[in-house]
């Protein structure tokens, strides 16, 4: 993913990299391992049939899920054994501002499923671009009444008129 | 009629032209915002292009993968941030020319060399992918089988370093492709009695899931007020001149064939092109030292290579069935749905679509040198837009895009979903793209392999030599970045060693 490189004078290959850090080599391991355990235990209940074939239906996932297992452990192991280095991928960090929009806008999509359901798709659209462009710090009229609906009017232009969508 | 004949007269229908257009205009856009990717505008597009018939939606969603290529540049020059990753090696020497007042200069030259490159990609495709998909029609299950883990360890090994988080995202996506029938027997797995999972996981909505409302998400995590990017402003000469050209040939020609081959190899883009090309050109430079700060040479490489490899990319994707890149990857996710399986089978049926494709890439070539060259200061205007304009219109199209796949809620739920994983893959470092592929080639590799295992065990596969063959290739490609990494690590421990020495 494209990310700004904010050093106009440096030489192409010279980025700054931050410390890795633990959790995030250990979380991934930690999730793997547990995703690994519970499929496995889930594919245990996939019916096995009538065994027309030398392989059941559970042999694949049950293959994968410890496939999961052992890459997660070994991940989570190398890790910890490892000495800590510089990680040239290590995201931007996120802020607290940036989370709290975070879940604002995932609440106003959910909000948005609850409301189409009641409500024309042209006004909770409209609705629902107003107030992700606020979240993402639009002011004024143009951000909250004209780009809302100019968003709302092409979706409809496209997917309700041209492309026969029923929304 | 011949195929070629064919394969180009079906572009003439006014609603393929139309489609192209569009999508050239949509590809610059794309691709001049830093922050949307073509995998991401191609997910995004996805939504919309399946109510249309196969050959108008490919016009789109190829149309904006070469446009892309050329809109990325810009911001990739004026601003030293690559609109996708494809123009990453453009920064390299874009940025410095502009920084010296020749951005204009910088802007059209890096436009002949994405059109050049994107020329020789296109021939490419139109001598290789018939001969490569014949080739494979003579594969059974034990080859395809080897094929697929071909195309998966391909995308891990060139995952930035990260095998293990690339082969445990592998993983994923291969469990992921399990949940629906099983390709045998029919018998339903993970589908918890909803009846939406009874054909597996609805892949367009985990596609724009996992790569448009992932990377909106993360953009709004991390985005700063303060973090205000100022364009260049003085734009210099545009046109090169005769001197120009000179220079330019050589690194043309080294571009061409670097991305002509890292364009063939499975599930390796134009990032990776751009860098080895811009590197050889280096190499075989009489002027090395002016790359890295403003060569003419190093963009013109760096643009050439990594455009080269889009023709490549789509004559193995079609012709094997395994993505070229990551935007082959998405695409093959709507082709499905069209009912085009990608595969050796597929030219060997339909030979008239091999031209058909490469007439709609040269079409979209030139649209989008046109553009390019006439309408670059409009397209550095963009780079002014505010981000909440940007990240409104992402999630809306991706969720009305999504809903209008199958008009069902559930896979604006399931879209939904998978943003929140895609989330949590990248804060942890983990690359989405293998997840996808194990997602598409999930049902293919378990088909095969248990074919391949019921017909004679293990010895159906050990004693098939393109199999074989295959996938020890496989496992030097997921080797080879841990035993550079060792290397490199024994390397810096002896040289400290020394220097403490000294």
């Amino acid at each position: 993913m494209s990310s700004p490189q904010k050093q106009p004078d440096a030489p192409p290959a010279e980025e700054a990299a931050r410390p890795a850090s633990r959790a995030r080599e250990l979380v991934p391991a930690a999730a793997g391992v547990a995703l690994g355990l519970a499929t496995f235990a889930l594919a245990l209940q996939i019916p096995e049939g009538t065994r027309l074939t030398q392989f059941s239906p559970r042999w694949w996932p049950q293959v994968l899920s410890l496939l999961l297992v052992g890459l997660s452990l070994v991940h989570g192991t190398v890790s910890l054994l490892r000495p800590r280095q510089a990680d040239e991928d290590a995201p931007d960090p996120s802020t607290r501002q940036g989370s709290l929009r975070l879940i604002a806008m995932v609440a106003a999509i959910v909000g948005y499923g609850v409301l189409w359901y009641f409500v024309d798709f042209r006004v909770s659209t409209a609705i629902l671009v107003a107030a992700l462009a606020y979240l993402g710090g639009g002011r004024g009229w143009k951000a909250l009444l004209a780009f809302p609906v100019v968003v709302t009017a092409v979706l409809y232009l496209l997917f309700g008129v041209l492309l026969r969508v029923p929304l | 009629m011949s195929p070629l004949v064919e394969g180009f007269s079906a572009l003439l229908e006014p609603t393929v032209l139309l489609c192209i257009a569009a999508g050239a205009l949509l590809g610059m856009l794309v691709g001049a915002f830093p922050g949307v990717t073509a995998t991401m505008a191609v997910a995004l597009a996805s939504g919309f292009t399946l109510a249309l018939d196969p050959l108008p939606g490919l016009a789109v969603l190829l149309t904006i993968y070469v446009a892309s290529n050329f809109g990325d540049r810009v911001p990739a020059i004026l601003v030293n941030t690559p609109g996708t990753p494809a123009s990453i090696a453009t920064t390299f020497d874009g940025y410095a020319m502009a920084r010296k007042g020749q951005a204009g200069l910088a802007l059209t030259s890096s436009a002949f060399a994405s059109a050049w490159g994107t020329l020789v990609g296109v021939v490419l495709l139109m001598v290789a992918a018939i001969p490569l998909s014949r080739l494979a029609l003579n594969f059974g299950p034990a080859e395809m089988f080897a094929l697929v883990v071909f195309g998966l360890t391909m995308m891990i090994g060139v995952s930035g370093g990260k095998v293990l988080k690339g082969l445990m995202a592998g993983a994923l996506g291969l469990l992921l492709a399990t949940v629906g029938r099983d390709p045998i027997t029919g018998t339903q797995r993970f589908t918890f009695g909803i009846p939406e999972l009874t054909d597996g996981i609805p892949f367009i909505a985990a596609i724009i899931g996992l790569f448009g409302i992932a990377e909106v998400m993360n953009q709004v995590l991390t985005h700063r007020r303060d973090a205000v990017v100022k364009p260049i402003t003085d734009f210099g000469r545009w046109f090169p001149r005769r001197s120009d050209w000179r220079t330019m040939l050589k690194p043309l020609a080294v571009g061409s064939g670097v991305g002509g081959v890292v364009g063939v190899i499975p599930a390796t883009g134009g990032d990776i092109a751009g860098i080895l090309g811009w590197d050889q050109a280096r190499r075989l430079s009489k002027r090395p030292e002016e790359f890295g700060k403003g060569s003419l040479e190093g963009i013109t490489a760096a643009d050439t290579s990594s455009n080269a490899t889009l023709g490549g990319s789509v004559t193995t994707t079609l012709a094997l069935g395994l993505p070229g890149d990551s935007v082959m990857a998405v695409m093959i996710g709507s082709m499905v749905v069209w009912g085009i399986q990608p595969g050796p089978s597929l030219f060997a049926n339909q030979p008239d679509l091999v031209f058909s494709i490469a007439g709609i890439m040269l079409i979209a070539t030139v649209l989008a040198l046109v553009v390019s060259v006439l309408r670059m200061r409009g397209v550095a205007k963009l780079l002014e837009l505010p981000h909440h304009f940007l990240w409104a219109v992402i999630l809306v199209f991706c969720m009305v895009g999504t809903y209008a796949v199958g008009n069902s809620v559930f896979d604006v739920a399931v879209m939904l979903v998978f943003g929140i994983i895609g989330l949590f893959l990248r804060r942890f470092g983990i690359p989405p793209g293998p997840v996808v592929l194990g997602l598409i080639l999930g049902s293919l590799a378990e088909g095969n392999l248990r074919r391949a295992l019921e017909i004679g065990g293990v010895g159906t596969i050990v004693t098939s030599p393109i199999a074989v063959g295959l996938l020890v290739v496989s496992a030097l490609a997921l080797a080879a970045p841990l035993l550079r990494a060792a290397w490199r690590r024994r390397s810096a421990a002896k040289q400290d060693t020394d220097a403490t020495v000294r």
